[in-house]
């Protein structure tokens, strides 16, 4: 087979490319995905103070800036080697809390929701968020925009600005909450908790209870077993903010836990020619292809990684989800990729209940909000749980605090192998000797990146709701079969 | 119409080069005239609930339509803009401008029933930089001047 030169050209284009290369049968031998990553952002970071980095980086991406910036404030502590006092990080883990609240509920009813409530054979012009509104009633998408407002209020009275926080800063938080805002607080909290119980139901009456969307999830279509990775806390439960990074293997069992500052003994980059994006695995396991199973290091990051990576949730009533989650489904780990999206809405609800917990205690409205750093600035990592997955800042300084490199390790680049193999699965599914069903392939694919919930409004830069794709089928000589594209 | 309340937003990246000249023109606005203004990194869901309370709204930003030179400035009605996720959930994070305005209406929000976009071609809008491209910096005052005959 020929080998295949990128041309520096390409990744200004935008969009997703995906080669698929057939063998002299006519079945597909491999496929490529290469995603347009969004460079320059370490090269621009060179010579800020660190202190601005967490504000720059909330501009990386526009889909999810408190990530960034959280990530990017415990980088920045860890450089300065000060520990924020406890107010400091309740505050920020409140205003984390409210902002999965309301990433999650948008993600599932905007857009995971259609491929379920209205599901995926439904007409195109019904599978989006109007469809499912329609479809669910009126009052539910009130309720969406609703939550949406309670959880960017939150970010805005803690963070500053309703949807690029800018108030973290080495040591702490450049302001506290009164108790006024508290109570206001506690109480969007309490009815977000009932909002994330009636979306529970909700997937339970019309997902769970449809045969064909249930036969859907558990195919084995998007089904893979790999290793999983997700932050817990000291009692091992899903902890978005803070903790060490759990491992477990693809038959459930710890390989081990990571703190930020021992993720380079865990995770390696691999390098393939025709990608400039570089394929994270774990280090104790070693590369050994786009495969699944226990001798391959290749890992997930994702809602369903952090339930199948941990011992449970940490408050009462998302607990009880989890355990419904896996009683369902047969058991832990859960491998249907699919399942992502109900391990979703388990995370919602713990995340409200956390927002109700961090707003009702009493530290919280205290004015020690920050401890001024005194130690020299070095080097330090920042570990948060994205939305999407596991989120790595990793900064560098001179002594004078001036930031001299950039390590980025997003959601969307953890998953970036077992998205590959499940486009592989995809095709395969689609392409048989030599005969393609183009009218179900970019849409089984797209089904395949949606479950992963890939960053690709980031990487992109296109309008919302656009994703840009271009499909190549090549015959074993490499000779073009067919060219399926869309929006691009 | 004169009665009508209007906003205008600044729409773009300030870090992403020639992304941010949607919020240099809308800064050059505000000094010119007082009127309800906002520079946004946001778009869809996002955006529709700024739109909020307003008859009009004048969208300020980047765009790359390939087909004319960089530094052109275009008026659009948003209407006419292609719709790119009518139907398509490809991005899980939110949904377009026009979607989310059709929703908030669904539900007797009150919202812009006239929105336009002034939009500047673009040339690098992938990069990371602060600084705009020489013929996108200089259609500055062509597109300040569109806001402002809108505005009279």
């Amino acid at each position: 087979m020929e080998r295949i030169t990128i041309d520096p050209i390409t990744r200004l284009e935008g969009h997703g490319k995906i080669e698929i290369f057939l063998d002299p049968e006519g079945n597909v031998a491999n496929t490529y995905f290469q995603i347009p990553e969004l460079r320059g952002f370490e090269s621009f970071c060179v010579g800020r103070p660190v202190e601005e980095v967490p504000i720059l980086t909330n501009r990386i991406c526009g889909v999810c800036p408190e990530a960034h910036h959280m990530a990017g404030a415990k980088a920045a502590d860890a450089v300065y080697h000060v520990d924020p006092p406890s107010t400091a990080k309740k505050l920020r883990e409140l205003l984390y809390s409210a902002f999965f609240v309301t990433d999650h509920t948008t993600h599932f009813y905007a857009l995971a929701g259609p491929d379920f409530i209205m599901g995926p054979d439904a007409p195109v012009a019904e599978r989006n968020i109007l469809g499912v509104i329609h479809k669910v009633g009126l009052e539910i998408g009130g309720k969406v925009i609703q939550c949406r407002k309670y959880g960017h209020t939150v970010v805005e009275m803690i963070g500053g600005r309703k949807v690029h926080p800018c108030t973290s800063i080495p040591g702490g938080l450049t302001k506290g909450i009164t108790e006024e805002q508290r109570q206001e607080i506690e109480k969007m909290g309490r009815w977000a908790i009932e909002f994330a119980q009636f979306s529970l139901k909700l997937f339970n009456d019309i997902v769970l209870g449809n045969q064909a969307y249930v036969d859907l999830i558990l195919g084995d279509i998007y089904t893979h077993h790999t290793y999983y990775i997700g932050t817990v806390d000291e009692n091992n439960k899903v902890n978005f903010y803070d903790g060490k990074v759990s491992v477990v293997d693809p038959e459930g069992k710890r390989l081990g836990k990571y703190g930020p500052s021992e993720y380079t003994d865990w995770i390696a980059e691999h390098v393939e020619p025709w990608t400039y994006l570089k394929f994270p695995y774990l280090k104790k396991v070693g590369w050994k292809g786009f495969v699944d199973g226990k001798d391959s290091g290749v890992y997930m990051a994702t809602p369903l990684s952090r339930l199948n990576a941990s011992d449970g949730m940490a408050t009462p009533l998302a607990q009880a989800e989890y355990e419904k989650f896996y009683s369902t489904l047969g058991g832990k780990p859960v491998h249907q990729r699919l399942t992502i999206h109900w391990a979703r809405l388990v995370e919602l609800l713990y995340a409200a209940e956390r927002w109700v917990e961090l707003a009702s205690d009493p530290e919280i409205t205290s004015d020690n909000f920050r401890t001024i750093p005194t130690e020299k600035p070095t080097e330090g990592v920042g570990i948060v749980e994205a939305p999407r997955g596991t989120l790595t800042h990793h900064y560098w300084t001179d002594e004078r605090g001036i930031t001299t490199k950039v390590n980025l390790i997003v959601g969307t680049t953890n998953n970036y192998a077992p998205i590959s193999m499940s486009i592989k699965k995809a095709a395969q599914s689609l392409i048989t000797k030599g005969t393609v069903v183009t009218e179900g392939l970019l849409n089984r694919v797209e089904m395949a990146f949606r479950a992963y919930d890939p960053c690709f409004g980031c990487a992109t830069h296109s309008l919302p709701g656009q994703m840009p794709l271009e499909v190549t089928i090549r015959d074993h000589e490499g000779k073009t079969v067919d060219v399926l594209k869309q929006y691009c | 119409m004169d009665f009508s309340k209007i906003i205008i937003i600044g729409l773009g990246n300030p870090l992403l080069g020639d992304d941010g000249v949607g919020w240099r023109v809308a800064e050059q606005v505000r000094e010119l005239c007082e009127v309800d203004l906002d520079c946004l990194s946001v778009g869809g869901l996002s955006l529709m609930e700024r739109l909020v309370g307003y008859d009009r709204a004048v969208l300020i930003d980047a765009i790359t339509t390939g087909k004319q030179p960089t530094g052109s400035v275009s008026l659009y009605k948003l209407e006419d803009l292609p719709d790119l996720s009518a139907g398509h959930t490809g991005s899980a994070h939110d949904t377009s401008l026009q979607n989310a305005l059709k929703l908030g209406q669904s539900m007797g929000v009150q919202l812009p029933t006239e929105v336009v976009v002034v939009g500047i071609e673009a040339q690098s809008v992938y990069e990371f930089s602060e600084v705009l491209s020489p013929p996108v910096a200089a259609a500055i005052p062509q597109a300040v001047q569109m806001v402002m005959e809108l505005l009279k």
